[in-house]
């Protein structure tokens, strides 16, 4: 039958007539009821569909996760962009093919889902911090610094404050590696007081606060963790480090000195302790200590850094093979030849002038050898730091 | 439902017996048989309910189909994006046999462009789509395009929707003429539940099916797209068909990097064209056991592409989503478009049933992200993201390959619900469509059609087809400028001075009235010389027109007047000019031979 055919006997029933209302009526309740058969079977092939779709990507994920755990980011890569395909909207899959891109090194790629993501969620701290990795590994540091604190102040399920927490200390370490202490300085400030009484946190702050080289805060962090666990070595034997480094040797010998006791073994802490004894002993200028101990001091000081200077010397000539000596050191070799016969406890008891002459040279001797030769160690190095104290520098 | 007050009779005084259940039912079943009861519906109303229903039917029908296609490429080509290459290969061509096997043998009617063949149900057949043409739309394109053959479910969505409104209709014994109408109302049901958009769907339908705004099916159209949509989104979910990039113009100059893809978009339009028209000519003259084959082999070279370019197989929305995501180089966003202007002219070519709007839309995101992506290389201070550059180019291509500017600028507005990217969209567009009217005469379904030896009508050679004026063909009042207080004697001597023999006269209220010279020389002799001519001449008031009014209004209004006046529209008793029948006929003879002269070569694209 030919469509005009069809038409035709269409057509010749077309004008509703007496008669026809009522198979008009019928037609229209029967495609009612064809709807509700079409519903129906719409409704079961949509949950049906939507049930494998789900399954299917969760499938690709699971795929994705242990390829991307077992160092197969391309790979990944595939699978959780399936795994997308299946639920374009879901978040979840789209972080994971962002960090198994990230993982690839297609940083861009990465940046692009993130920031898909962020458009639709810009307050979720996950995505946030995601974002601020990437910035950082660009080497976009305005904008890490920027996620960072919007994944700071963002949404996160869970523990909200550890999460926030973690994500300070992340970006306290991003600053420091950066070199921007100033701004770490403020990050540390604000974390410090969200801690909770952690000994461990607050020895994870101070160390922090060490490594910007805001030492008050870092002593306070310290004495923090020792006011919650007065046996906390790390504490100890960073109270002791920070208090050496502000030059408080006293202080620092007693932190050291708890530290050791409770862990011999901690080499650090022994080092420093030892050093510090070295200092507290050497220092020409402690209070409390009388004229003759004070004299005594700096003969003993005076011969360290004469031995030294002369070491310096030969060390020198023989590094430049020259028969000449370094100006700078034969100059003040001069001055000690000079002096040297002087340099007698009972004397220097007696000329305050003469001792304060004697230390200023022996502090002299000691920076120029440092700057020229090897490191100082043992006495040198106590009265190196010593010197830098005086100077104003820290030890 | 409710029983006609009327038509139901009320019980018989007598008969005081209160009514049971079982009672009341069998005399409700007696007075439906009998006719008595029925929906008071007329037959607007019913328009538009069978509008709603139409609309829910379309928007089922659409799932279903979309599900389908989704299921079968689940099966035939795994549920990986970048299926293993035995399938890849193997699939479509295997699968193509099936298909061309089906259309040949059973629904040879689902080949071709759905929209030509729901304008030859609205233009030719009165309205009818045989229903075997929905259900081998449905099958047919859910193995082609779930196998992997470059098309979309656009068309075929339209088409079946245009299948079963003109199925209902039917049912239903509707008038002719809506009939008629009920096509175009499916089609605009299924193309709003497969785009998921039915603000674009409607501008689709009027623009290019229906060709002109009417307030009684707009109101159809709408009621049809809307409902569709809401059972589409009901069953699938309220996302759309690809999420949008945030867009914010970077520079007024950017202005200038869209207009560039305005042009590259165009550009690459008419190739596409020109390709698909070239192609599905050679290839419908080829014989005819040809067409066997033609899916399979066309099926085998896009499985060769798709080794390397899955993304090109299928409708390819998931990858239409990652370009406007940046997720492609724009070096690769430029081989997508070029091979899926090749993926898709083999596919449809050969006959295989499924739609272009999909690929249209594939192959717009391409160009336009290619387009982008090289612009912000080279000018990165002033694009923005390459996904805006791919949404608008989806625009680009719906303007200069389906020639459907209005809808190609909704449907970007309606997929981003984004205002601020409408001047970009504006200016892309409209460069891309005068481009592409420059060197494509023929619009792509106009070419389609005169291919299958169908004139339907053109909806752009109607919109742009130049209508004659009242202007146009009027001329001045050659006549003496009579009054209602003149006397007879002095309007005759007066008109004895003009050559004119039927004159005009100005009433009160703009009313104009038209006598011949002999009645007023009638009048004189019978001695009312001394008569006011407004009591004197009792001729009918004229009809009148106005200059800017078509030509056509003033030769229906003409009648066998010698004169009709045209009139001032602000002031009716300020006369323009006159029309006569014979100044109307010269102006359609001078407009005929205007375009015999200006007639370009016939371009029936290939």
């Amino acid at each position: 039958m030919t469509p005009t055919d069809h038409e035709s006997t269409a057509l010749a029933d077309a004008r509703p007539g007496p008669g026809k209302t009522s198979d008009r009526d019928a037609i229209l309740l029967l495609s009612l009821f064809g709807l509700a058969i079409l519903f129906t079977m719409a409704g079961v092939a949509a949950r049906l569909f939507h049930a494998k779709e789900r399954s299917l990507g969760q499938e690709w994920y699971a795929r994705g996760e242990a390829d991307l755990k077992a160092g197969r980011a391309p790979v990944a890569i595939e699978d959780f962009r399936n795994a997308l395909a299946y639920a374009r909207d879901d978040p979840f899959y789209r972080l994971h093919l962002a960090l198994a891109l990230a993982a690839a090194d297609r940083n861009e790629e990465a940046r692009a889902h993130l920031l898909n993501l962020w458009e639709r969620q810009p307050g979720d701290g996950t995505v946030n911090l995601e974002l601020a990795r990437l910035a950082a590994r660009q080497g976009k540091t305005a904008d890490a610094v920027r996620y960072f604190h919007n994944a700071i102040f963002g949404v996160w399920p869970g523990n909200p404050d550890e999460a926030r927490r973690d994500v300070r200390f992340e970006l306290c370490d991003f600053l420091l590696a950066r070199g921007l202490k100033a701004e770490a300085q403020a990050a540390l400030m604000e974390l410090a007081t969200k801690l909770p009484k952690d000994a461990d946190l607050h020895v994870r702050v101070a160390d922090l606060f060490l490594a910007a080289a805001d030492y008050p805060h870092a002593l306070a962090e310290f004495r923090q963790a020792l006011d919650v666990s007065n046996r906390n070595e790390q504490a100890l034997a960073g109270a002791g480090e920070v208090a050496f480094r502000m030059g408080d040797f006293r202080t620092a010998r007693r932190y050291l000195d708890r530290a050791v006791r409770l862990n011999p073994q901690k080499r650090d802490a022994a080092g420093l302790l030892e050093i510090t004894n070295l200092v507290l002993a050497l220092d020409p200028q402690a209070r409390g200590i009388s004229a003759r101990e004070r004299a005594a001091r700096v003969v003993r000081a005076f011969g360290l850094a004469t031995a030294r200077l002369e070491a310096c010397a030969a060390k020198r000539q023989e590094v430049l093979r020259s028969a000449e000596p370094d100006p700078e050191i034969r100059l003040l070799s001069d001055r000690a030849k000079q002096i040297r016969p002087k340099v007698k406890e009972r004397t220097l008891a007696r000329d305050a002038d003469l001792l304060t002459q004697t230390t200023d040279l022996v502090f002299e001797v000691e920076q120029v050898c440092q700057q020229k030769c090897e490191p100082a160690t043992g006495g040198d190095l106590a009265l190196l730091l010593l010197a830098r104290q005086r100077g104003g520098a820290e030890p | 439902m409710s029983a006609d007050p009327v038509a139901s009779p009320p019980p018989a005084p007598s008969d005081t017996r209160p009514l049971g259940m079982t009672d009341r039912l069998r005399s409700l079943r007696a007075a439906w048989t009998s006719g008595r009861v029925r929906l008071p519906l007329r037959e607007d109303h019913l328009f538009l309910l069978l509008a709603v229903i139409i609309g829910l039917y379309s928007g089922l029908a659409v799932v279903l189909f979309r599900i389908s296609i989704d299921w079968a490429r689940l099966r035939f080509l795994g549920s990986a994006l970048a299926p293993s290459w035995p399938r890849v290969v193997l699939v479509p061509g295997v699968v193509g046999l099936v298909v061309a096997f089906l259309v040949i043998h059973f629904f040879p009617r689902v080949r071709g462009s759905g929209v030509n063949q729901t304008k030859a149900a609205m233009y030719i057949y009165d309205g009818y789509i045989p229903f075997n043409t929905v259900i081998g739309k449905f099958i047919t394109c859910v193995l082609a395009i779930g196998s992997g053959q470059s098309l979309g479910p656009e068309d075929p969505a339209l088409q079946m929707g245009a299948g079963m409104a003109s199925a209902l209709g039917r049912g239903l014994r509707l008038t002719r003429e809506k009939l008629r109408l009920i096509a175009p109302v499916g089609a605009a049901a299924g193309l709003a539940a497969a785009f998921n958009a039915p603000i674009s769907a409607v501008l689709f339908v009027i623009e290019e099916v229906i060709g002109k705004w009417s307030a009684g099916v707009l109101g159809a159209i709408v009621l049809a797209a809307v409902s569709s949509v809401v059972v589409e989104r009901g069953f699938l979910g309220e996302e759309p068909l690809f999420r949008v990039p945030p867009y914010h113009l970077v520079h007024p100059a950017e202005l200038l990097a869209y207009a560039a893809l305005g042009v590259i978009g165009g550009f690459a339009s008419i190739f596409f064209v020109k390709l698909v028209a070239w192609a599905r000519a050679h290839l419908k003259r080829l014989p005819r056991w040809t067409q066997y084959v033609q899916p399979a082999l066309a099926g085998l070279l896009i499985g060769f592409i798709g080794i390397w370019f899955p993304q090109v197989m299928g409708a390819g929305y998931v990858f239409i989503d990652q370009a406007m995501h940046d997720q492609f180089t724009w070096q690769i966003l430029a081989l997508l478009g070029a091979f899926k202007i090749l993926s898709t002219s083999l596919s449809f070519t050969s006959g295989t049933p499924g739609g272009m709007f999909a690929p249209t839309l594939f192959i717009g995101a391409m160009v336009g992200g290619a387009v982008g992506g090289i612009e912000h290389y080279f000018f990165p201070w002033l694009t923005g993201s390459v996904g805006a550059y791919a949404l608008v180019g989806m625009g680009v291509f719906f303007a200069g390959f389906l020639r459907a500017p209005f809808t190609s600028v909704f449907m970007i507005l309606e997929v981003s619900g984004n205002y601020s990217i409408i001047v970009p969209v504006m200016i892309s567009n409209t460069i891309a469509y005068l481009l592409s009217r420059r060197f494509q005469a023929t619009p792509l379904f106009d070419v389609f059609s005169r291919q299958d030896g169908m004139d339907l009508p053109s909806m752009e050679e109607q919109r742009e087809e130049t209508i004659l004026r009242v202007e146009d063909a009027m001329r001045p009042y050659a006549g003496p400028f009579l009054r209602d207080e003149d006397r007879v004697a002095d309007a005759l001597r007066r008109a004895e001075e003009s050559a004119l023999n039927f004159l005009l006269l100005p009433g009160a209220n703009g009313v104009w009235r038209g006598f011949r010279k002999d009645t007023l020389q009638k009048l004189v002799r019978e001695g009312k010389g001394d008569m006011l001519l407004g009591i004197a001449v009792t001729e009918k008031p004229l009809p009148w027109v106005h200059p800017d009014q078509p030509l056509e209004v003033a030769l229906r209004e003409i009648r066998d007047l010698p004169l009709l006046p045209v009139v001032h529209r602000a002031d009716f008793r300020k006369l323009e000019g006159v029309l006569s029948l014979s100044d109307i006929l010269g102006a359609y003879h001078a407009e005929a031979r205007r375009e015999k002269q200006e007639e370009p070569t016939a371009d029936g694209g290939g």
